[in-house]
């Protein structure tokens, strides 16, 4: 997976902000033999990540440094290039000092992903509430598709099973950002809660007299079902929003065999 | 959601709008205006892993009308070796839609077939009902007098009554679809979906055939009769006679005398088959009792990106009715004129636009300021035209008929010329406000229109007084428009002259005669003019250019439309239809031009309709593709017009052949240089 990288930069005034990527052969000295070369050539390094996951021989490491304004960059970058275990080097300056991209565009799930900050997405959802009718289904659908589109792609990619479907799910959620997540479910009878730490969306939404996590309560019900094959509802019983400690989200069999013109007429009990 | 149509089809009673992979876009009834009752109905396979729809982008489709019918025939094909064939008609006399659909595979394909809709009956996503009685094969939706009903032959063997956006997710069809199973309810209401299936297990050598039937009525009691009625039938009796009615209708059309055109090989094909399929096109956008017309079938329902188009506009439709008159359905002239009787306004003016039942239509012109005034000016002319084709008794009784709306229409325009122009108003393409160029000319062939019927009605005085309105109308607009630079301005906005060139302009010589070829000044304004637009108006696409509205047209990219380019096609004709080509080499060289010009304009409109053949409002600048309004009434009418007049013309070369030889001169006037 690539990963975005991006900096705020408060830094030295007098300094330039330069970002290098360096592909590099993988051996156990090669990310050690570059950050030695940066500290010899006195180019502070302000933020760093390597990656070598996608292709085990080759490594990418992409650094944020600080230089002296003035610094001959290029001839520093000729040098680093000539080194044993570089394969190649790209770099520039960060002009703006406040945000920048080195790789683009960002993947995440096998697909392309954008950062939207989560005020954006609950704008999206004020709109639609207040718009579209029926508002509540359609997150419900919007939901429910990415969540069986992210549980399918989590299929793909590791060896997903009624132990660790879950458990990946929790990583799924904090690695985006969307909030941590505890559960207690029962996957024969199909019931249990799924508890949400510091959702995104009620953080954001604010005070409410209802829940507003149907996103989650939907994108929840699509993951599960696809791991599951089996239709599962589920329902946000307890909103942060609604000053609860945390958002609950209560999960339950559909309803089979049952026909909707029996709720209508109350048969059911 | 915005989608335009490929292929239309339909009856007296029913429209259903089609895209390209035989996807219903629009069901209209009972009006081609309201109501449009479905949101998405389409087929789908299940192949044991998931569903793969219709109009998913792996299939390539090929959609085309039957000749000389609306039977729209869609062949898709799958890279799968899937195929789909789908045969689409409305039976001739019951607003049921039949689709016969054929499906092949290249190799053994078990599964299941599914028919879905999303309907909002009514137009109404809520508050709808639906149920599904198995015993009389038959799935119903309604809203109070609305009834939609789906059978099937063979009869389903599995269905679902869902709900379409809900938070009970697993009653949805669409979603449940995708297990291949469907939940066999009975019964709903709210915003719903529903879903009906059949198994199919087919090898390479066999087809698996599946006819389904959507019908409509106002009735629950009416709709269960016209679904047992039409199960009486086979698809293929009834196919056979869809097709024996729509021949049989094109058959009263004007017989075309056109030659083979040297330079455009296969040209005169095209061209009878752009004649048969506008005629075809028209018939199923006017309302069979009232006489109005949709200017074309509605496709932004929401106004998201125009005011809309399921309207009747007097402008749109009294050029619509005049080309269908000269194509010899004068029926809808008789239709159009008692509508326009019934709609016309206290003050003696026709609102903006309508809906086709006479009552106002969602509008930006409430205003004396914000109407436009141009359109009571073509109703009038229009009006007069089809009267003069008229014989007696008819005519005095038409005439006795519509004097009242003559007269107080023409008393209007009298109100609103005061001047010598007509006080501001909006123009005809709904974007400017203030006097115009073709809004005086539409105004003065609306008076003289008057005058001429007044005449016959002994008010001479009346029609003297029209008349000497007219001419000041004429000769204020000559003087106060007409440019150094050899064209007429746009007229007035802001309080300034405003220069911009405008093909509208051409209104002063077709369709209202201000300017006639045949007074050489005149002559040579139009020409003038002819040549502005194309040198100002052109845009490059698709092997020639075509012409848009107006300098810095910015709806819809500022396209070039259909609509400008054979008006202008159309000008250059009726020019040549006044020249004497065996006067002379000048003249005979002069038609030639005109003519080839004309012809040169006409192909570039026809490699800008669909796949099946309709003519849209405009030709997207970038592609060449249709865009925006599909089909086009005015479109429609234009491209009639202008095969009319090269049958005009070439009648007019076959009589005139014999001369021609004699003197020597070559008739040969469409070989391309």
């Amino acid at each position: 997976m690539v990963r975005d990288l991006y900096m705020f930069s408060r830094v030295n005034e007098e300094a330039d902000v330069i970002w290098f990527k360096v592909a590099y052969e993988n051996t156990v000295h090669s990310e050690a033999d570059i950050t030695s070369f940066f500290a010899e050539k006195g180019l502070d390094i302000r933020f760093a990540y390597l990656d070598s996951s996608e292709d085990p021989t080759k490594g990418k490491y992409v650094m944020f440094t600080e230089a002296e304004k003035g610094r001959d960059i290029g001839s520093i970058a000729e040098e680093l290039e000539k080194m044993d275990v570089v394969l190649s080097v790209k770099w520039g300056y960060s002009k703006n000092r406040a945000i920048q991209s080195v790789d683009f565009p960002l993947q995440l799930l096998g697909k392309r992903a954008v950062i939207i900050r989560a005020k954006t997405f609950v704008d999206i959802i004020n709109i639609m509430n207040e718009q579209v009718p029926q508002s509540e289904g359609l997150l419900t659908m919007i939901g429910i598709r990415n969540g069986a589109g992210a549980a399918r792609y989590m299929q793909e990619m590791v060896e997903m099973n009624d132990d660790n479907f879950l458990g990946l799910l929790g990583e799924l959620l904090m690695a985006a950002g969307w909030g941590k997540i505890e559960y207690d479910i029962n996957i024969f009878e199909l019931t249990g809660i799924v508890r949400m730490k510091d959702s995104f969306l009620a953080d954001e939404y604010g005070e409410s007299d209802v829940p507003v996590c149907v996103y989650i309560s939907a994108f929840l019900a699509g993951y599960i079902s696809e791991c599951l094959k089996k239709t599962v509802q589920v329902r946000e019983s307890k909103c942060k929003s609604m000053g609860d400690e945390v958002c609950e989200h209560v999960i339950s069999a559909a309803p089979s065999g049952v026909k909707i013109e029996h709720l209508l007429r109350g048969e059911l009990h | 959601m915005i989608r335009q149509p490929n292929a239309i089809l339909g009856n007296n009673r029913l429209l259903v709008t089609m895209g390209k992979k035989g996807e219903i876009f629009g069901y209209y009834y009972p009006g081609r205006d309201f109501a449009q009752h479905v949101e998405d109905s389409q087929s789908c396979l299940y192949d044991g892993k998931g569903v793969i729809w219709s109009n998913s982008r792996e299939w390539v489709a090929d959609q085309k009308y039957i000749e000389n019918t609306n039977v729209v025939s869609t062949e898709l094909a799958h890279p799968n070796g899937l195929k789909m064939n789908i045969l689409d008609y409305v039976h001739p006399r019951l607003p049921v839609l039949v689709r016969k659909y054929k499906i092949r595979s290249e190799k053994r394909f078990s599964g299941k077939f599914f028919y879905y809709s999303n309907l909002q009956v009514g137009e109404m996503k809520k508050k709808n009902s639906a149920f599904c009685d198995y015993d009389s094969g038959l799935v119903a939706q309604y809203w109070k007098n609305y009834y939609i009903g789906i059978s099937s032959t063979p009869i389903f063997k599995e269905w679902q009554i869902g709900k379409a956006m809900d938070t009970i997710w697993w009653t949805n069809a669409k979603y449940d679809m995708e297990d291949g199973e469907l939940q066999r309810n009975n019964e709903d209401i709210g915003n719903l979906n529903c879903a009906v299936g059949w198994n199919i297990d087919i090898d390479a050598s066999k087809s698996a055939d599946f006819t389904v039937y959507i019908g409509a009525a106002s009735r629950r009691t009416t709709l269960y009769r016209r679904m047992r009625e039409i199960q009486t039938e086979t698809p293929e009796s009834i196919y056979n006679d869809v097709q024996e009615n729509w021949i049989k209708w094109l058959s009263k059309k004007k017989l075309l005398e056109l030659p083979d055109y040297i330079g455009f090989e296969t040209f005169k094909q095209e061209l009878q088959a752009a004649f048969n399929r506008s005629l075809l096109t028209l018939s199923l956008l006017s309302d069979p009792i009232k006489g109005s017309f949709v200017a074309s079938p509605e496709f932004d329902h929401e106004f998201e990106m125009c005011g809309g188009y399921g309207y009747c506009w007097n402008r749109d439709s009294a050029e619509i009715v005049l080309s269908l008159l000269r194509s010899e359905y004068p029926e809808y002239c008789s239709r159009f004129f008692k509508w326009c009787k019934n709609t016309q306004m206290h003050d003696g003016s026709w609102f903006q636009r309508y809906w086709l039942d006479g009552n106002t239509a969602p509008s930006w012109g409430n205003f004396s300021f914000s109407t436009q005034i141009d359109e009571t000016g073509s109703t009038i002319f229009a009006m007069d035209q089809y009267y003069r084709t008229l014989k007696h008794p008819v005519k005095e009784e038409f005439l006795d008929s519509v004097w009242a709306t003559v007269l107080s229409a023409a008393e209007y325009l009298m109100r609103r010329t005061a001047d010598g122009v007509h006080d501001p108003c909006i123009c005809l393409w709904e974007t400017h406000s203030g006097i115009f160029t073709y809004t005086n000319a539409a105004i003065y062939a609306g008076l003289l229109s008057a005058a001429n019927m007044a005449m016959d009605y002994n008010e001479k005085g009346l029609a003297d007084r029209w008349t000497e309105r007219a001419e000041f109308i004429k000769k204020t607009t000559i003087e106060r428009f007409w440019l150094d630079e050899g064209y007429f301005a746009r007229g007035i906005t802001n309080g300034h002259l405003d220069t911009a060139i405008d093909a509208s302009i051409m209104g002063t010589f077709v369709p209202f005669n201000m300017l006639s070829p045949e007074i050489p000044e005149e002559k040579a304004m139009i020409q003038s003019i002819i040549e502005n637009i194309e040198k100002q108006l052109r845009v490059p696409v698709s092997d020639h250019f075509g012409i848009k509205r107006y300098v810095d047209d910015n709806y819809i990219e500022g396209n070039p439309w259909i609509v400008t380019t054979l008006w202008l096609s159309k000008a250059l004709l009726e020019m040549a239809s006044v020249i004497d080509h065996t006067a002379g080499e000048t003249e005979n060289r002069e038609h030639r031009k005109l003519t080839h010009d004309a012809l040169k304009y006409i192909q570039w409109s026809l490699k800008g309709t669909t796949s099946a053949g309709m003519l849209p409002e405009q030709v997207n600048k970038y592609t060449g593709r249709p865009a925006w309004a599909i089909p086009l009434c005015w479109s429609c009418a234009l491209m009639l017009d202008n095969i009319l007049l090269l049958d005009k013309i070439q009648r007019k070369i076959n009589s005139s052949k014999k001369e021609i030889e004699d003197t020597g001169i070559t008739y040969d006037i469409f070989r391309l240089s």
